[in-house]
């Protein structure tokens, strides 16, 4: 049942486009609801292609897909969407997993073929064995460093995906590990793996390819453990970006473009996507990757001064007698589940006839986009969501800002002390309005541990306790 | 405590320290309040309004004084009022203490505890009984009623069929409290305003409210505003200068002007010269807010409204918070409220005058037979300086060099970035097969359509979009399938593993990307 090769091809260059318009759709938000659609006629095309193509095996691809599928259906559906960023890494170590096993199979494939190119039986092979056979020498050179390259950046995305699942899911610390002498480590480890990629241009079996798969995963469990939490968004796009190198050096190993066109896609807007976020912190990339905040040898100014607690009723009263408010949230707020309280003070409030909208700093929460999320889970309208850049000019005109669980992203230290590790971060200037009310679990600093003057400030207002409870409170006394 | 609201005596004062409103407060803080008959008459506020507000309406000036413990009033008590007043009494109103020592001397002499309004100190606390900018703020609205009063033309612009009338042009000197209300009254009756100020930090209020600021061409800074307690300071002679040529070109293009501008405890700065008002066309309006201290305008005449030979109305009136007595009354009598509020923390009735408030011993200025003004400087400041370092705004000339620049340099990378890129891969070519190089070709080119769509997705659909990438890149399951064929047992064991596990992810990712999509919605 075998389909022909050039209808397999033009089943590829169509899941090919479905995947491009599927991205591009995200452009906007009625639009995405479409695009999603072409993601998946793209990628059920793709599937219906390539088993065509093979045409055996078929009950075990049968089953394998039925199980995965329900695996997904499962987990797509029980996930909060406050656990959103850890489901994603853990998609990407799959990608990664999968990237090392296709890996791995290919070069037992390409094993078996040669041998029995020399044995004279090659016209027995069929699939992936039979493409290998029909090449050249140098041709196969290069299969070889394509395949290196599959396994080494697969098993990275695997273990460091792993990682950073345990990291955002709670079940590792967030804090960054520093161990001596961590760089010299990781190049050493670069270098094991490069000199064990030559030994595999020799004669060196699949031994060398499974050593580079332990050195990489044990660079990309240590790479990532030496990263803060609060730079975790870089992190998550970053593997993002790698899952889909990872699939595009599959795609030059198989010879199959599709899986080259859909990496590069994947890889490249991972990379964007880490950019902005890097963007977003004012560091650049490298130094996200090389290490975490709260190295030695930082001081920041300290900070004087008192901070004012305020409770719920006089917070109420303040909201009442605004006209403007916006509310910033960070990661407290999905840390508290807060958002659908939040949601309901919008409601409350814009029925009064106040103007409420929300202000979302790009690296607001631990992923990319994090907080649009959980704010349209809670049904906010995403034309009250607005951009770091469009709103900033609004504070001033604005009579209470509400802070949720966000630090960092509001620390006017970021622009008034050049000594304070953020220095020249772009942050929220929620202090230029008339009164700041900050929902926070207690006095101490936030994720990244820097102190944050904006709660010393005279029109600073703080509420302590569960940002959740805080909101209901609030909820309560507004009547 | 009973609180004696007292009728004023002063011709033209037509306000009242207490309405029924704010009565009906004082008195759920515990006090009893009496009212001298007629008191609100010319505020619109009626005896039997005060009645049925629990107040208890006295026939005479003495009786009140008698049967009152804190007597509330407007004005500053004239010499003949305090002179039978019987001694102890404790007396809220404004006061102006550096032009009235000798009152000060008479009522430290009847152990009187009089507190002035107009000396509450400017800090937030105390902006709820800041009568001045109560005050302050009635004036500047009435100051552009009174203008267009007698401006014989429309503020707003109009296209009639009767042809065009173009917009009056209105110019503010002073952005204080008065200023800024009469910048928003004349930008909301449609005037082109302008508004000028010696504080340049005070520019962003007054484009906040719609007006131009006019700036003068000038380096030297001035001295911070938050230093006087949010007052204007006098100026430098250069500076003056300045500002003199700027209101001399200005004065033949304005058609209303009004000043504003006092400096505490000095007479009102000359601003507006006779020169200017020479210049002006004829019909054009000058209201001076600063009458009362001298006038802000060489030829004002206090409380008289005049017309220069060329035609130029110029208004002196000193009691325009007095022209609007029933808004002013209101604002008034709750400023005095919250004061009394402030001295009644119990809220039974009993008054404790804590001289370690700041807001309280600011505003004291007569206490247990001493004159207790001035008072000590607050301990507060008024408002949090402003960081000295003004950076000079850039011009547009500026911004569009430094963009050229910035447009070059990034050009400049992206060129040597493509020259480099081209030899290696030329390079390559070279030496790779050119099976190699069709597949390297599809990659390159998906990279770079990669990053022009991905470039286009909305911020607020990232998380979407790493879900959705996230499923995509799953299509490495192609692979598998692809080599799930082998014969080797081995092979087909990894291959079936990895097309489970890519499933997993194909139809997690897409279902949760739709799970979070369908969230989105608009309002």
């Amino acid at each position: 049942m075998a389909f022909s090769e050039g209808f397999i091809a033009a089943a590829y260059i169509v899941a090919a486009v479905l995947f491009i318009l599927a991205l591009g759709g995200l452009s906007g938000q009625e639009k995405a609801k479409r695009a999603i659609w072409y993601g998946i006629a793209g990628m059920f095309l793709a599937v219906v292609a390539a088993i065509g193509s093979a045409g055996e095996q078929i009950v075990v691809l049968a089953l394998m897909l039925t199980l995965g599928g329900i695996g997904g259906w499962f987990v797509a559906n029980r996930v909060q969407m406050t656990q959103m960023p850890e489901l994603m890494a853990g998609f990407h170590s799959l990608v990664g997993l999968a990237a090392v096993f296709i890996g791995v199979s290919a070069d037992l494939e390409m094993n078996r073929a040669l041998s029995a190119f020399q044995t004279g039986v090659a016209d027995q092979l069929s699939g992936f064995a039979l493409i290998i056979a029909a090449k050249t020498p140098l041709e196969l050179k290069i299969l070889k460093v394509e395949l290196f390259l599959g396994i080494f950046i697969g098993a990275i995305t695997f273990t460091g995906s792993v990682v950073a699942y345990g990291k955002l899911s709670g079940r590792l610390s967030s804090g960054a590990l520093t161990l001596p002498g961590r760089h010299a480590i990781n190049s050493a480890a670069i270098l094991m793996c490069l000199g064990l990629g030559y030994l595999y241009q020799g004669d060196a079996g699949l031994w060398s390819m499974l050593l580079v798969t332990l050195i990489a995963g044990a660079m990309g469990a240590h790479l990532i453990a030496g990263i803060g939490g609060a730079d975790m968004p870089v992190v998550v796009s970053m593997l993002n970006s790698y899952s889909g190198w990872a699939a595009a050096a599959i795609g030059f190993t198989l010879g199959n473009d599709l899986l080259i066109v859909t990496g590069a896609l994947v890889g490249s807007s991972g990379a964007i996507l880490s950019y902005i976020m890097c963007k977003g912190m004012n560091r650049s990339f490298a130094s996200v990757i090389l290490g975490g905040w709260g190295g030695e040898g930082q001081v920041s100014a300290s900070v004087e001064g008192e901070m004012k607690a305020i409770d719920a009723a006089d917070a109420a009263q303040a909201l009442s007698d605004a006209d403007s408010v916006i509310i910033v949230p960070g990661y407290g707020m999905a840390v508290a589940q807060a958002q659908a309280a939040v949601s309901e003070l919008t409601k409350r409030l814009g029925a009064k006839g106040k103007k409420v909208r929300f202000a979302i700093h790009p690296v607001a929460g631990r992923l990319p986009g994090h907080m649009n999320v959980l704010l349209a889970e809670a049904k906010v309208p995403y034309d009250n969501v607005v951009e770091m850049e469009e709103i900033n000019d609004d504070f001033p005109l604005t009579d209470v800002v509400i802070v949720i669980g966000a630090n960092d992203i509001v620390n006017p230290a970021a622009q008034e002390d050049p000594q304070s590790p953020i220095a020249g971060m772009p942050v929220l200037e929620v202090w230029k309005s008339s009164l700041v009310l900050v929902l926070k679990r207690g006095a101490g600093t936030g994720y990244s541990g820097i102190e944050n003057p904006l709660f010393f400030k005279d029109n600073t207002s703080m509420l302590y306790g569960d940002a959740k409870d805080s909101m209901n409170e609030i909820l309560a006394e507004l009547g | 405590m009973r609180i004696g609201a007292l009728r004023e005596v002063v011709l033209n004062e037509a306000r009242v320290a207490m309405t029924p409103e704010s009565a009906i407060k004082l008195q759920k803080l515990g006090h009893e309040c009496l009212i001298q008959s007629g008191a609100g008459s010319r505020a619109s506020f009626s005896d039997t309004d005060y009645e049925s507000a629990g107040v208890r309406v006295v026939a005479t000036a003495d009786q009140l004084w008698s049967e009152s413990d804190i007597i509330i009033k407007v004005r500053e008590p004239l010499a003949e009022e305090l002179a039978d007043s019987p001694d102890g009494k404790t007396l809220i109103s404004f006061i102006t203490p550096s032009s009235n020592g000798a009152l000060l001397e008479q009522m430290a002499g009847k152990r009187m505890t009089a507190l002035a309004l107009d000396m509450v100190p400017r800090i937030s606390r105390a902006q709820k009984m800041d009568a001045l900018s109560s005050m302050a703020n009635i004036a500047g609205y009435r100051s552009v009623i009174e203008a267009c009063n007698h401006f014989d033309r429309f503020l707003m612009g109009q296209m009639t069929a009767a042809g065009k009338v173009p917009p009056a042009r209105v110019l503010v000197v002073g952005a204080g409290v008065a200023g800024l209300s009469a910048i928003g009254t004349a930008v909301s009756l449609g005037a082109i305003t302008l508004a000028f100020d010696v504080r340049p930090e005070v520019s962003e209020q007054i484009e906040s409210m719609g007006a131009e600021f006019v700036f003068l061409e000038f380096d030297e800074l001035q001295a911070d505003g938050a230093e006087s307690g949010g007052y204007a300071s006098p100026s430098s002679p250069e500076f003056a200068k300045q500002q003199i040529e700027k209101f001399l070109q200005l004065a033949p293009s304005v058609d209303i002007v009004i000043t504003t501008a006092l400096i505490p405890n000095r007479p009102a700065p000359l601003l507006w010269t006779a020169d200017m008002v020479n210049l002006m066309r004829s019909g054009s309006v000058v209201v001076d807010l600063a009458a009362e201290r001298g006038g802000n305008c060489e030829l004002t005449v206090a409380d008289e409204k005049i017309v220069t030979k060329n035609g130029v109305t110029i208004i002196g009136f000193t009691d325009f918070p007095s022209r609007m007595a029933s808004q002013s009354s209101s604002l008034l009598a709750t400023n005095i409220r919250h004061m009394i509020d402030d001295l009644t923390p119990q809220k039974d009735g009993a008054i404790n005058v804590n001289i370690e408030d700041d807001v309280i011993r600011g505003s004291l200025v007569s206490h247990q037979g001493e004159v207790t003004w001035p008072p000590p400087p607050p301990k507060v400041s008024a408002i949090a300086a402003v960081k000295k370092s003004h950076t000079v705004a850039e011009t547009a000339a500026e911004k569009s060099l430094r963009e050229e620049a910035e447009l070059k340099k990034s050009l400049n990378i992206s060129g040597i970035g493509i020259i480099i890129g081209s030899v290696l891969c030329l390079g390559l070519g070279t030496i790779a097969p050119s099976s190699f190089m069709q597949h390297l070709i599809v990659f390159v080119l998906s990279i770079y359509i990669g990053f022009h769509v991905i470039w286009g997705v909305a911020h607020s659909l990232h998380t979407p979009l790493m879900a959705i990438t996230n499923a995509i890149s799953s299509i490495i399951i192609v692979g598998a399938i692809l080599q799930i064929v082998s014969s080797s047992f081995l092979v087909v064991l990894l291959a079936s593993i990895s097309v489970f596990i890519a499933s997993v992810n194909i139809f997690g990712g897409f279902l949760v990307t739709r799970r979070m999509l369908a969230m989105f919605q608009r309002r």
